[in-house]
C-alpha cells in the first residue's frame, strides 16, 4: 500500500526536542481519502413548518462550526426563502443553495451534484443537508435515493409521533435501504425525549421490522424563535444557551455518522 | 433456515479460517452462519465469537465499499451456528451470551423422495420459547420483511434487545428549565 512519507518519517529520524516538533509542523498532513460525494442527509420539512425550517439552517451552521463543510440545500419556497439568509456562503463558511427542482428526482440530482463539487472543493469531512417537501415523497416515483438517509424532526406529542412514525414507513417503502433517523424536540426533559423516540422505534421495530436511528433531541426555546426573526444562527448568537448545546450534541452524532455514509 | 435472511457472501476468509455463510437478517443485522460436525459444538461457540468479532471490525469498510446495503452496524453481528448436536455446555454458554449474539441449529440429513435434504432446526431457550408462543411475529427470524404491513394491529412488545438506542450527550440541566419551572408543566 503506497504511503506518505510523513507518516513513516519518525522512524528514520531523531525523536524529542525542538527539532522534532519543528519537523512535525512543517511535514505536509497526510492526504485523507476523499470521498466521490458528501453524505447527503435529507429532511422532510412541511412548506409553512417555520421551526423545524429554522433548525435545519441552524444544525447546518452547526456542523460547519464543528469545522465540516455544511451546505443546505432547498427547493426555492417563497414561504421558508425569508428564514434564511441569501443563497451563498453564510457564517462559519455555512451555505444556502436553493434551487428550482419540481419534484423529488431534480431535488435528488441537483442533491447529487452538490454533494460531488464539495466534495471535490475539500479534503474536510462534510454534508449536504436537503429539504425535501414531504408532498413529494407522495408523488411520481424517481430520486428515491435522494432517500438513504433521512433524519425526522418530531415532537413527543402522539399525533406528531404518528405523523413521523408514517413518514418512516413511506421512507422505508421509497427506499429499502433508508437509514432513517430522528430527533426529538420540543420536550422539557432528556427522560421525555428518550420515552418518545423508544416508542416510536418500538412500534416501528414491531410493524415494519426496523426501526429509526436516535439523533438526540433538541429545544424549542426563545432563542430558536428569536434566531427565526432575526435570521441569524442560534450557536453564534447564544452559544451557551440549551437550544445552542442541543445543536451542537445533534450536530456531533450526524458527523459521526457521515464518517460511514461518505459515498467512496 | 431464516425468512428474509438474505445472504452476502459464501466461504468467506475470516479470522484464520473460513465462514460459512455472511448474510443480513430483515432488520439490518449481519448474520455470518458457521457450520460444524458432531463433537465440534463447544469449540464453534468461541470461534463464532471469534469470527463474529472479525466481521465486527470490518463493517464500517464494508459500508464505503457498498454504502446501498441495508446493513445496521449498531445492531453488531450475530452468530449462528450449525452442528449435528449441542451438548448442555455448548447450549448454557450460547445462552450467557444471548441470542442476540449466538443462535444455535441443529442439522441433519433426511431422505425426501429419492434424494437426502438438510433438516435445520432453530434451537430456542426458554424464554424465546414462550415468547414465539404468544407473539410469533415479533421474532425478528421469523418476519420477512416483505410481510411486514400485515401486522399493525398487534400489541406492543417487541424484543427490546433489537430496539436503537436513544443517543444525547445531554443532561436535563442542559435543557435550562428549572425544577420550578418543570413543575408548572407536570
Amino acid at each position: 500500500m503506497p504511503r506518505d512519507l510523513a507518516e513513516v518519517a519518525h522512524f528514520f529520524l531523531p525523536d524529542g526536542g525542538e527539532a522534532s516538533e519543528t519537523r512535525a509542523r512543517s511535514a505536509p498532513r497526510p492526504r485523507r481519502d476523499r470521498p466521490a460525494a458528501l453524505p447527503i442527509l435529507a429532511l422532510p420539512i412541511g412548506g409553512r413548518d417555520v421551526v423545524r425550517a429554522a433548525f435545519a439552517w441552524n444544525l447546518t451552521v452547526e456542523i460547519a462550526r464543528l469545522g465540516a463543510s455544511a451546505t443546505l440545500l432547498a427547493p426555492f419556497d417563497s414561504d421558508l426563502a425569508a428564514l434564511w439568509p441569501e443563497s451563498g456562503a453564510g457564517p462559519v463558511g455555512a451555505e444556502i443553495v436553493q434551487t428550482k427542482a419540481r419534484d423529488l428526482a431534480d431535488l435528488a440530482r441537483d442533491a447529487l451534484d452538490v454533494a460531488v463539487a464539495r466534495a471535490a472543493e475539500t479534503d474536510d469531512p462534510g454534508i449536504v443537508v436537503v429539504r425535501v417537501p414531504p408532498d413529494w415523497l407522495y408523488a411520481e416515483p424517481g430520486g428515491h435515493h435522494l432517500l438513504r438517509w433521512p433524519l425526522l424532526l418530531s415532537t413527543d406529542d402522539p399525533r406528531d409521533l404518528a405523523e413521523t412514525y408514517a413518514l418512516a414507513k413511506r421512507l422505508y417503502a421509497l427506499e429499502k435501504s433508508a437509514r432513517v433517523g430522528v430527533t426529538i424536540h420540543g420536550v422539557r426533559r432528556v427522560a421525555d425525549a428518550r420515552r418518545a423516540f423508544e416508542r416510536l422505534a418500538r412500534v416501528a421495530t414491531r410493524n415494519l421490522g426496523r426501526a429509526p436511528r436516535s439523533y438526540g433531541l433538541l429545544v424549542d426555546d426563545l432563542h430558536v424563535y428569536r434566531a427565526i426573526v432575526s435570521r441569524r444562527p442560534i450557536g453564534l448568537e447564544h452559544p451557551q444557551s440549551p437550544a445552542a448545546r442541543a445543536l451542537r450534541d445533534v450536530a456531533q452524532l450526524i458527523l459521526e455518522d457521515a464518517r460511514v455514509t461518505a459515498i467512496a | 433456515m431464516v425468512p428474509g435472511w438474505r445472504p452476502l457472501a459464501e466461504g468467506l476468509l475470516g479470522a484464520e479460517s473460513r465462514i460459512d455463510f455472511v448474510g443480513l437478517e430483515p432488520d439490518g443485522r449481519v448474520v455470518i452462519v458457521l457450520v460444524g460436525e458432531a463433537g465440534e459444538d463447544l469449540e464453534m461457540v468461541s470461534l463464532g465469537l471469534a469470527q463474529a468479532e472479525w466481521v465486527k471490525a470490518r463493517l464500517g469498510d464494508w459500508l464505503q465499499l457498498a454504502p446501498e446495503l441495508p446493513l445496521r452496524s449498531e445492531f453488531g453481528v450475530r452468530a449462528q451456528l450449525l452442528c449435528p448436536s449441542f451438548r448442555p455446555q455448548a447450549r448454557a454458554a450460547a445462552r450467557a451470551l444471548g441470542s442476540a449474539r449466538i443462535g444455535l441449529a441443529t442439522y441433519r440429513w433426511v431422505e425426501n423422495g429419492s434424494k437426502l435434504e438438510p433438516l435445520v432446526e432453530i434451537l430456542l431457550d426458554d424464554e424465546e420459547a414462550s415468547e414465539v408462543e404468544q407473539e410469533p411475529a415479533v421474532i425478528r427470524q421469523d418476519v420477512p420483511q416483505e410481510a411486514s404491513s400485515s401486522r399493525e394491529s398487534q400489541p406492543d412488545t417487541p424484543r427490546d434487545e433489537a430496539l436503537p438506542s436513544f443517543r444525547s450527550k445531554l443532561a436535563d440541566e442542559d435543557l435550562g428549565l428549572t425544577p420550578e419551572e418543570l413543575a408548572e408543566f407536570e
